[in-house]
């Protein structure tokens, strides 16, 4: 081991505090007492989190976003699981074509499928703006992260076990339930942790299909940024943080994080 | 999938052809007037460029940053590994929103970086509502995506290959440069593609923390359908922004092919 690999240590610790920097920041600031962070810190305090508690248009709005994400995750785990078994079984010479379909709205601005959708909806006098526009914006963002990871899941499946179970006299419902979805689970369970995280931080999508009753948080964050500094913000983000994380956690135990990370690459 | 997603972009490209309407967001007949005053505005190029501008900085930075750390994870093992790569992910599963506030904790005028500036007797610099601001925020995002892109084409690299051209005498330096680099151009293509791309379409950073002194076209786009209400101008400008993006993106595709091939 020579100079080389000691800069090279030296270069990744930079960019480990690079990249963690700001989320200690902003955890720090929610449990610092003053209102605005300077160093030294001026002291713990938990006033921040009160506020954000008593904040109805807060709230609200992280219950709303919980809600959205837990819907859009449910729909996109069924549709993203249907489209990838349909995608890589027996799609044929079209399934690279709907791999690609399944993946585009990764793929494309998300911004552009904003306004793509909006007046799309404007078009069909679908009422714009509330839970069902915002649910298909966010399912439709959602399907492609459950799709990629039960595709990978689905291309290393051995079909011998679905056919050891027909054989023992399994139907093919049963067949279904007893031996390919335990199987596959840690496809759709990996899937949909990231497509959960990221519905609930979504924005540019919501920026165009919210409303004034269903705001999700990180647009109600947002505007809050762009008038005032105030640490509640801070405060709605840790919480943030420590419902990611702790999504992450669960997964973990469930499914191990290697999943998360080989299944959700793009 | 094809009712909510093929059909609304082919609506938006139908209506970028129809004339922004008085009473409605858009009217019969059809004309190619929003193309033409997209593409001959000069205000528009200078946004564009901007765009563009901002992304390919960012993905230049990206690399450079995250290629020390693709390298290490690549040839770290067990727990080591494990702790980089949630170090490497866990912001990537944050709000954006989080993380741009973060950046203004630190960035704004009695921010901590120029609380420590101060205290050191130094003049505190404007490091928000700028480009500065702007590209260190989309670097921060957009930086884990380049790790993984890097790290796909690193980890399947042998490291013997290395070791190998150190036995035949090559520094350290060169082994890296004339082994390790080329056969990782694969994952340096892909991800200041997938970077210069994310960073071009991205809304929130450059308007946290631009604010009015930085305007991307995402923001030009949002503004023209939200504020001024003028939906085919925001579609034409989308479809316009989309093109131009992609154009880039295979001149830079065809550009990468041939340095690859020259090294082959």
């Amino acid at each position: 081991m020579g100079r080389g690999s000691r800069w090279l240590g030296v270069a990744v610790g930079a960019v480990c505090v690079f990249l963690l920097l700001p989320i200690v920041v902003v955890i720090l600031t929610a449990f610092n007492a003053g209102s605005y962070l300077r160093f030294p810190p001026q002291g713990f305090s938990l006033r921040w989190f009160v506020s954000f508690a008593h904040n109805s248009t807060f709230t609200s709005s992280f219950l709303f976003s919980l809600e959205l994400a837990a819907l859009a995750t449910a729909l996109a785990a069924v549709l993203g699981t249907l489209g990838a078994l349909f995608a890589v079984r027996h799609a044929g010479r079209w399934a690279n074509a709907l791999r690609l379909l399944m993946v585009a709205p990764l793929e494309l601005p998300a911004i552009l499928t904003g306004v793509a959708l909006l007046i799309f909806f404007y078009g069909i006098h679908l009422r714009t703006q509330g839970l069902m526009t915002l649910l298909i914006g966010h399912t439709l963002i959602c399907i492609p992260f459950v799709f990629l990871a039960v595709s990978v899941v689905l291309t290393h499946f051995d079909t011998n076990l679905e056919e050891a179970a027909r054989s023992l006299g399994a139907d093919g419902w049963r067949t279904f339930l007893r031996v390919t979805l335990p199987l596959i689970k840690v496809g759709i369970v990996s899937g949909a942790t990231l497509a959960f995280v990221s519905s609930f931080g979504e924005f540019p999508i919501s920026l165009l299909l919210s409303g004034v009753q269903a705001t999700p948080l990180p647009l109600q964050l947002f505007d809050y940024l762009r008038f005032s500094f105030d640490p509640t913000a801070a405060a709605v983000g840790t919480v943030n943080i420590a419902l990611t994380v702790s999504v992450v956690l669960l997964t973990e135990r469930w499914v191990g994080l290697e999943s998360l990370y080989r299944g959700g690459r793009r | 999938m094809a009712v909510f997603f093929v059909a609304p972009y082919a609506n938006m490209l139908l209506i970028s052809f129809l004339t922004p309407g008085s009473g409605q967001p858009y009217a019969l007949p059809f004309t190619l007037a929003n193309y033409a005053r997209s593409v001959t505005d000069a205000f528009n190029w200078r946004v564009l460029w901007n765009t563009c501008w901002y992304a390919a900085l960012t993905a230049a930075i990206c690399l450079v940053l995250a290629y020390p750390l693709a390298y290490r994870l690549a040839r770290a093992r067990g727990r080591a590994k494990a702790a980089l790569l949630v170090i490497v992910l866990s912001p990537l599963l944050l709000d954006v929103v989080i993380r741009s506030y973060g950046w203004m904790i630190l960035l704004a005028d009695n921010g901590l970086i120029n609380q420590l500036l101060r205290k050191l007797g130094l003049h505190p610099v404007q490091l928000m509502y700028n480009a500065f601001g702007v590209v260190v925020g989309l670097t921060h995002v957009f930086l884990p995506f380049m790790v993984l892109s890097l790290l796909g084409s690193l980890e399947t690299l042998n490291p013997d290959i290395e070791l190998a051209a150190r036995s035949l005498g090559a520094r350290g330096w060169q082994a890296f440069w004339r082994v390790v680099w080329p056969l990782s151009l694969p994952g340096v293509f892909a991800g200041t593609v997938l970077v210069f791309v994310l960073a071009a379409s991205s809304y929130v950073i450059p308007s946290l923390l631009g604010e009015n002194a930085v305007l991307t076209m995402p923001l030009l786009i949002a503004q023209r359908v939200l504020t001024v209400f003028n939906w085919p101008s925001g579609a034409a400008l989308a479809m316009f922004m989309s093109v131009f993006v992609l154009g880039l993106v295979g001149v830079y595709a065809v550009l990468m092919n041939r340095a690859m091939r020259g090294l082959r």
